[in-house]
């Protein structure tokens, strides 16, 4: 059987969460550092979230007093002593006195937040990798059908030498562009603006490449 | 011995200058002038294909098509063709080894106002003046002048610069190291890409208009008037913009895409809005004041 890729493994990501786990799946894990980390850093967020809630600590007292703030002036509770001389343990018991339905959305509002926060730079990490690989499946495949028609089309130049040698410069420019973009998709893969460029120079690629082989015909 | 030695340098000195002589009469006895005429009707579709050399073209208000070829080299020759209201014009080669220096043949073509073009020229250059029609232009190192012309513009080239003065319609422009150089334009969509080359803005901004500028190194220069009026976006992501516009922030900043390198967007005046985008990888972008 053939051995499962990447892409293949991130494609059933959702499927493994949910404890499907075929044995190719396993192989790919034991063999691939880079989905082994992406699943672990899966298993640090449902972990640092299932530990939210169910140990709910105290949070910050600015956090409660401006949550307070915006439930007293939407009329959900009613004003009760002044915010500012409250401290964050006096208002957390208060808090009990809230209407049960606010409580349950406020809570469940500060716990999205907060795995949110904790999320975000692991969310980076996993979507700068799926990019990374997205972008690399897309142009890997045409980089390496431009570099075959690249080796036929310049075999068969015509003989105009100003013409030739305009053609060898750009073809180094686009070549050169192609590189650099890469490297900086490579630097930071959620760049929309990087990732437009590589397409492009791979198109102008393709433009001078067509363009080279009715030279040579 | 004295008497001996002055007569030859006296012929030497005769010589040195009867051969160039010689060569400049040579050399103009083997160039020929070639001139065709093609009756046609409105709006008919000129074809050009030229390896090497410059080909103008001219509106006029007769109903044919003039070619006036000056071919210096006997390997080549004019070769025309028409099919109805389409006349073909190109370069025939008459052996299969020419030297580069002899595919040379230079092209003055006369056409009706409404004309539409498709011209290829590998090398030299091409210039277009008062053509109204839909024109398609694609040179490898020829430079690309167009004057007071209208219409659908395509026009690319690899290493050819690009220049459009008083040009209208709708221009497209797309070159690898080519220079741009819009001057005095009147156009409501200019779309053009280049990658190492420069691109000057010197244009109106007409109501709705649509103005994409995009390099990857160099310069694009965008030159504004205190009475234009656009929401511009400029970015650069590993090179500067420079601005010289007092521009409106945006009331909604919201993006679909986070902002990226260096970023300006925003509105110059407010009255009928052009739409302005100038992208670039690392080049600089300069917006100025006329």
């Amino acid at each position: 059987m053939a051995r499962m890729a990447c892409k293949q493994f991130l494609d059933q990501l959702d499927s493994w969460i949910d404890g499907h786990r075929p044995s190719d799946a396993r192989e790919h894990l034991t063999a691939c550092p880079s989905c082994r980390l992406i699943v672990e850093d899966h298993a640090a967020i449902t972990t640092m979230a299932h530990r939210l809630s169910e140990e709910p600590a105290d949070p910050p007292a600015h956090l409660w007093d401006s949550i307070r703030v915006q439930l007293v002036l939407e009329g959900v509770i009613r004003q009760t002593p002044p915010v500012s001389i409250r401290s964050p343990r006096s208002f957390w018991r208060g808090w009990f006195a809230l209407p049960t339905p606010a409580l349950a959305v406020v809570s469940i509002a500060v716990l999205l937040a907060a795995s949110f926060a904790l999320r975000a730079p692991v969310t980076r990490r996993m979507n700068d990798y799926r990019w990374m690989r997205g972008t690399q499946n897309s142009t890997s495949s045409l980089g390496a059908q431009l570099d075959s028609v690249e080796h036929a089309t310049v075999a068969s130049l015509a003989a105009n030498p100003v013409v030739t040698a305009a053609l060898h410069k750009n073809l180094a420019i686009v070549d050169n562009y192609i590189s650099l973009c890469e490297k900086s998709v490579r630097e930071n893969p959620q760049s929309e603006m990087a990732r437009d460029f590589l397409y492009d120079a791979y198109q102008q690629k393709a433009g001078l490449l067509a363009q080279m082989n009715e030279q040579g015909e | 011995m004295h008497t001996w030695f002055a007569v030859p340098e006296t012929n030497w000195k005769s010589a040195f200058l009867l051969v160039p002589a010689l060569i400049f009469t040579a050399s103009s006895a083997s160039a020929r002038r070639i001139e065709k005429h093609f009756k046609v009707d409105a709006r008919p579709i000129v074809t050009i294909h030229s390896p090497s050399g410059t080909v103008t073209v001219k509106a006029w208000t007769k109903s044919e098509v003039l070619v006036i070829a000056e071919v210096p080299s006997g390997e080549v020759d004019l070769g025309t063709a028409q099919d109805g209201n389409h006349v073909d014009i190109g370069t025939r080669l008459l052996s299969n080894n020419i030297s580069p220096s002899d595919l040379r043949a230079d092209y003055q073509v006369n056409v009706p106002e409404n004309a539409e073009l498709q011209i290829h020229n590998d090398a030299g250059g091409v210039n277009v003046a008062n053509v109204l029609g839909d024109m398609s232009i694609e040179t490898v190192a020829a430079g690309v002048d167009l004057q007071d012309v209208a219409g659908y513009l395509t026009v690319k080239t690899v290493a050819g610069s690009f220049s459009c003065t008083r040009c209208a319609g709708r221009i497209e422009a797309n070159s690898i190291s080519g220079n741009f150089n819009f001057v005095d334009t009147h156009s409501t969509h200019i779309q053009a890409q280049t990658s190492t080359g420069n691109i000057i803005f010197a244009g109106e901004f007409l109501p709705d208009g649509q103005y994409r500028l995009r390099n990857y190194s160099g310069v694009i220069e965008l030159r504004f008037a205190p009475g234009d009026s656009f929401d511009l976006s400029a970015s650069s992501l590993k090179g500067k913009v420079n601005n010289e516009a007092r521009l409106i922030p945006p009331k909604h900043s919201f993006r679909s895409s986070p902002r990226e390198g260096e970023a300006l967007f925003g509105s110059y005046n407010a009255a009928g809005r052009a739409s302005v985008s100038l992208t670039s990888f690392d080049g600089t972008i300069n917006i100025v004041k006329r």
